[in-house]
């Protein structure tokens, strides 16, 4: 599976500008992370994706094919977790997955529902209605649709909000053996998830790719960068970022990320978030 | 799409509106039926078509309403919400279209057999009268083009604005009130109440003039072609 | 408190939304529609036209406008999912009065903007007869009331249902069902009242009272609705049930509901308006009673107080009997169903007595055991709100009691004798009734009434004679002026207020017309007691009547916009014409009141006498078209109508059913099928003229002292026909 997006830029009939000329290329197996701060343009690019939206320039390609010709292909081996979506209340959880089987055309509904029920450990719940469902439960049937019939281009949009710690780690694991053999989009502010799992890092800012590379290259891009110290010896730095504050029995300990680190800062090894903040702080400096 | 047409099938007919509405339609029919219909329209016996018909075209307006709010259940801002995860599918859009708006046709008719039942359990108890063959006519000439047309244009509105489909739902209680000409007549029950008596005849069989014929006919092609509408998607949307 | 507070938040939030305000201007705008020919007034008053029919119109209109924005505004926090969020500011229960004061908060307001632009616009219309007190009344009941009605039963429909689609189905129903199906039950016509006249001349307060009975009932019913469904709504994550379950922990909850529907379905069933009246007008029971033997009636003397600020009547009438079996006999009375007898006292001592719950003919039966004394004198005290017939419950207001206006007749003017034969004398009576002293007061026939005491609190009472067992008596601020003609002085009584009109339609040369052609073609009218006859102008009325020596005229005979509408193809004064024919056919002896019922009555002469009038008055093509045509019609439909070609399916009817279908038996056989009889008998012996010459002979005619009575066959006879010749064919 290979997405191209060449030269995309997306404004919204109110004048909105989401994307600007953004060039991307996603080959399977793969399991990408899109960062950015919100409004970078992440739910707009999924959704020219998933061919909800239409680019106002630039081309995307699936396999080669351009969009939105090759819409129903491209379709046909999607799975898709939009950040806000609704449920059939009426239906059980069963019988959703059953409408979404007979939607995506899958052949073998009943092996395909078992499977993704068991994928997001709805097993107790299959017969249950949805409008009884909590809200995380109802955020693992939307997973499950997602992952019904095992389609080889998944595109998950904040797909752990609303699970409990133990849950993002069961789903964080499936999404990275998923990504074993297939093309996963995973976009989160959880920069945990995207650590542990992510090969590749996409970060979004003001509709434009600010960086397109593996977690360790932003990291690395980021050392130097990060740094410790005491609030109390702080003086105001240019560009500083603190992006952490630690009450502990001598004062508060301050983490922060800047161009230039203080000389009371002591460096430290930066984390992948650190490098994310990094970078976006540079870009709002700009 | 025989299973998408049954789920929705299921889930227009298979929640509190719908049960609600079917008690409303009976409740109504039977107010109808025993203080307007039982009198008989332009001397007819209150089992003529003529008559039976002006019940239908009482019922009519109630029965848009019900079509239409049906049809709320693919245009609420819920199902929009729901659209995200269903236009992700490669199921073709019209294909999809075709499944829901036959079950919305399909839920219309069994409201429609409602009103059809509870006229038919008044002739047989009032009057002992079972022939209900000759009123197969006048019940599909009166209700079919209408309800189509309902669902056609409420589909088409509902996709375009769905808040259009409100000011839509009061339209046939609008012909009700206005004077109409004769073609119109099927739509504020003056077909059934005045073309008998312009026959002449005494208890004349049931027949339209060909101008109400045409704008049946009408309503129904125009209710199919508009239910095949799909709007244009363009940039941005 | 909470609800205190959040008021106003609620109420500005509410004023500050586009669609409370197309709401309201709609609303407001809505009374056009009445205008436009919406509206069940039928009457051509211009209180009926310019101010009935818009305020009822206006009210259905903004009944079902609100109710729409009700649920709307109900259902706001559920569409935008704000419900977790305000559900956890103020309790879900406290918000649902909250919203609803809010509503009903602009339902008041769009009140004032509606009495704000349509008070003077209503003044421009009516004109000169156009009564401020009328106009806010008739825009407070049927049009503000209807309001606070949409608002609650939908409110209602969203808590119990909780789903905005399925409660504008239940609404939607609810107001079609009054609207259509209901519209003739005037107690189930919640939506757009059965206000079929509103008077110019004379006030309305009857009507008014009865739509306001018929409102506060359904304001109580949909309070208590609106109640049960404020205990549904849903709390705690509970469903309907459970959530009941958990409000009506506090008792006094379920108590106002319950309290609130108790109200309703007593002011229902226990509604003072209109009576039981048996709704099969063919049977006549009462006049079937049997004549005590030995024992006459020498005499009544009445004292009746009607209060006309409360529109009620308390009075006193005492019966002078002799009684020659030596035995105890039961007289019988008939009295206004509304009244009550508080006590029956003979010679000075109480009897047993009884009213029955049978009711024909807007009467009720009074039972009184006279003692078995040679001379009795019975005093019976009665009072209270006289009622209506329900057959006539749709077009309500005749029995209006008014410092301006006052119509009692018979029953329920004072206790009627239905069983006991008259002395020598016939049953004379003295009636005395004290009213304010700026009424006048007109006794229905040839009697004439004086002011005899007046009193400090301003009322005067009024004495008059007659004999008879009834008696009608008209009060109010009436002018008179005399009009001589055909040999007699016309006492012409009409309403102060429609003097402009009366002269300005010509109404006094009208009434000359009239006379003049009666006495022309059958002869000059023979009165007993002198040669006067009293015209009276009653209150819109639908219809008339005459007695000896007075007829009645219709205030919708002369009014304003058949003045003012040239183009009209209306003649004005058609039941004053038809109630001063009545004198020539009609009274006295003329007809046999023992085949009422039958198709052989005093109205066919005058039906067919008035249309002769009215041919040479308005001309041939609107004679033909108004009442040729239209006996034509109703005949056609009568013998047309599928029950009465197959009796057999009106068998399978219930009675009321049956009596639904049936009803216009009598009326279309009298007004319609006998006036054609006689047109047809008119083109058998010759025309007009020779017809003319026939009924001068009828009227004039040696009398049989033993039976005085015109029968069909002495007109037959006079037209040298058969009764198979005048079957229509």
């Amino acid at each position: 599976m290979e997405i191209s997006i060449q030269n995309v830029s997306m404004t919204y009939p109110n004048g909105k500008q989401a994307l600007q000329d953004l060039s991307l290329d996603l080959q399977s197996p793969s399991l990408v992370g899109l960062l950015g701060p919100n409004g970078a343009g992440k739910s707009t690019l999924m959704k020219l994706l998933v061919a909800a939206l239409l680019p106002t320039a630039g081309a995307i390609r699936v396999d080669g094919q351009a969009l939105p010709g090759a819409e129903r292909q491209l379709k046909a081996r999607l799975g898709y977790l939009p950040q806000d979506f609704g449920l059939f209340d009426e239906l059980t959880v069963a019988q959703f997955l059953d409408y979404m089987a007979a939607l995506k055309g899958l052949r073998d509904a009943r092996d395909a529902i078992r499977e993704a029920i068991g994928a997001v450990r709805l097993e107790a719940q299959a017969k249950t209605r949805i409008r009884t469902l909590s809200g995380g439960q109802r955020q693992r049937v939307g997973i499950a649709q997602a992952l019904l019939g095992s389609p080889p281009f998944l595109i998950l949009d904040e797909p752990t909000v609303g699970l409990d710690p133990e849950e993002r780690i069961h789903f964080r694991n499936v999404f990275s053996r998923t990504a074993q053999e297939r093309l996963v989009l995973l976009s989160t502010h959880i920069i945990e998830d995207v650590q542990s799992v992510c090969d590749r890092i996409v970060v979004l800012h003001r509709g434009t790719i600010r960086f397109a590379g593996t977690p360790e290259q932003l990291i690395r891009a980021a050392e130097g960068h990060v740094g410790v110290f005491w609030e109390r010896d702080a003086v105001r730095a240019p560009g500083l970022h603190v992006t952490a504050r630690v009450n502990t029995s001598q004062g508060i300990r301050c983490r922060a990320v800047a161009d230039a680190l203080p000389a009371c800062a002591r460096p430290e090894e930066p984390t992948l978030e650190d490098a994310y903040l990094y970078l976006i702080s540079r870009e709002a400096a700009q | 799409m025989g299973k998408i047409f049954r789920y929705e099938c299921r889930r227009l007919a298979g929640n509190r509106f719908f049960a609600g509405l079917l008690l409303v339609l009976l409740f109504y029919g039977w107010q109808v039926l025993s203080r307007v219909t039982l009198l008989g329209v332009a001397h007819t016996a209150p089992f003529s078509p003529w008559s039976f018909g002006d019940y239908l075209s009482r019922m009519l307006p109630l029965l848009w309403l019900g079509a239409l709010f049906l049809l709320t259940f693919f245009t609420s801002a819920a199902e929009r919400r729901r659209a995200v995860l269903t236009a992700a599918t490669p199921v073709r859009p019209a294909a999809y279209g075709l499944a829901r708006c036959c079950a919305a046709l399909a839920a219309t008719a069994l409201l429609a057999l409602a009103v059809l039942a509870a006229a038919a359990v008044f002739y047989g108890r009032t009057f002992g009268w079972y022939g209900w063959g000759t009123l197969l006519v006048p019940a599909l000439v009166t209700l079919v083009p209408p309800l189509v047309f309902a669902l056609g244009s409420g589909w088409l509105l509902g996709r375009l604005r769905p808040w259009l489909l409100l000011p839509w739902m009061l339209i046939p209680f609008l012909l009700r009130a206005l004077p109409l000409p004769a073609c119109l007549g099927l739509l504020n029950g003056s077909a059934f109440t005045d073309r008998p008596l312009a026959l002449g005849t005494l208890d004349p069989a049931f027949s339209l003039p060909a101008g109400a014929v045409a704008v049946q006919c009408a309503l129904l092609l125009l209710g199919a072609a508009l239910l095949a509408i799909r709007p244009a998607r363009r940039p941005g949307r | 408190m909470t609800v205190l507070r959040q008021f106003p938040l609620e109420l500005r939030r509410l004023l500050l939304s586009r669609l409370t305000w197309l709401t309201m201007l709609l609303t407001v705008l809505s009374p056009l529609a009445g205008l436009a020919g919406f509206g069940p007034a039928s009457a051509e008053t211009m209180q009926s036209v310019y101010l009935a029919n818009p305020a009822v119109a206006g009210g259905a209109l903004g009944g079902a406008l609100f109710g729409l924005l009700t649920v709307f505004e109900l259902n706001r926090a559920g569409r935008s999912r704000t419900e977790a969020l305000l559900d956890a500011a103020v309790s879900p229960l406290a918000m649902a009065l909250v919203r609803l004061l809010a509503l009903l908060a602009a339902a008041v307001l769009t009140l004032a903007l509606t009495l704000a632009v349509w008070l003077p616009v209503s003044r421009q219309l009516i004109g000169a007869v156009f009564s401020a007190a009328d106009c806010v009344l008739a825009y407070a009941i049927f049009f503000g009331l209807a309001l606070p009605l949409g608002i609650l039963a939908a409110a209602a429909c969203f808590q119990f249902t909780r789903r905005a689609d399925l409660s504008l189905v239940l609404f939607a129903t609810f107001a079609g069902l009054s609207l259509t199906v209901w519209a003739d039950d005037w107690q189930l016509c919640w939506l757009n009242p059965r206000v079929w006249a509103l008077s110019d001349d004379f006030t309305n307060f009857r009507i008014f009272r009865s739509v306001a009975w018929m409102r506060l009932t359904w304001l109580a019913a949909l309070a208590g609705v609106w109640a049960v469904s404020y205990l549904c709504i849903r709390r705690y994550g509970k469903g309907l049930a459970g959530s009941l379950a958990r409000s009506v922990r506090r008792v006094y909850r379920p108590a106002v509901a319950l309290v609130l529907l108790a109200c309703a379905g007593t002011a229902y069933a226990a509604q003072p308006m209109v009576d039981d009246s048996n709704p099969d007008e063919t049977v006549m029971a009462f006049y079937e009673l049997p004549y005590a033997e030995d024992i006459v009636c020498t005499g009544r003397t009445a004292q009746v107080f009607p209060d006309t600020a409360a529109g009620t009547v308390s009075g006193r009438t005492t019966f002078r009997f002799e009684n020659a079996s030596g035995q105890a006999r039961t007289a019988a009375f008939g009295i206004n169903p509304g009244y009550t007898v508080s006590s029956v006292r003979a010679n000075g001592a109480d009897v047993p007595f009884s009213v029955g719950d049978y009711q024909e003919y807007n009467r009720a039966l009074l039972e009184v055991t006279l003692p078995a004394a040679a001379r009795v004198e019975l005093e019976i005290e009665y009072g209270g709100f006289p009622r209506e017939s329900r057959n006539t419950s749709t077009m309500q207001g005749s029995q209006e009691i008014s410092d301006d206006y006052l119509w009692l007749a018979n029953d329920a003017l004072s206790p009627n004798l239905m069983n006991v034969l008259p002395g020598e004398d016939g049953y004379p009576t003295v009636m005395e009734i004290t009213l304010p002293a700026a009424m006048t007061v007109i006794p229905f026939g040839t009697s004439e009434a004086e002011a005899v005491a007046r009193h400090d609190d301003g009322t005067v009472t009024w004495r008059y004679e007659d004999n008879g067992t009834g008696g009608i008596v008209y009060a109010g601020d009436y002018v008179r002026e005399d009009i001589t003609t055909g040999g007699m002085t016309i006492q012409f009584y009409y309403g102060r207020k429609h003097q402009a009109v009366m002269e300005a339609a010509g109404a006094v040369e009208a009434v000359q017309a009239v006379v003049d052609y009666c006495t022309a073609h059958y002869g000059r009218l023979s009165f007993g007691g002198g040669s006067t006859l009293k015209l009276i102008q009653s209150r819109v009325f639908g219809g008339g009547y005459a007695t000896d020596g007075a007829s009645l005229l219709d205030e919708a005979d002369f009014t304003a916009a058949n003045l003012d509408d040239g183009t009209k193809d209306a003649a004005a004064g058609e039941v004053m014409i038809h109630e001063l024919v009545h004198q020539w056919w009609g009274l006295g002896n003329m007809f046999d009141t023992e085949g009422a019922a039958g198709p052989w009555s005093a109205e066919g002469l005058t039906v067919y006498t008035t249309y002769r009038i009215v041919q040479e008055l308005y001309g041939e093509a609107y004679a033909r078209e108004h009442y040729v045509d239209q006996w034509q019609q109703a005949v056609d439909d009568y013998y047309l109508n599928f029950y009465v070609r197959n009796p057999e399916y009106l068998e399978r009817l219930s009675a009321d059913q049956q009596l639904a279908v049936t009803g216009s038996l009598t009326y279309v056989r009298q007004y319609c099928e006998m006036p054609l009889k006689i047109l047809k008998a008119e083109q058998l012996v010759g025309g007009e003229a020779a017809m003319d010459q026939i009924l001068n002979r009828l009227f004039n005619r040696e009398l049989d002292p033993t039976y005085p009575y015109l029968t069909y066959q002495d007109f037959l006879d006079a037209c040298g026909l058969t009764e198979e010749a005048l079957e229509l064919g």
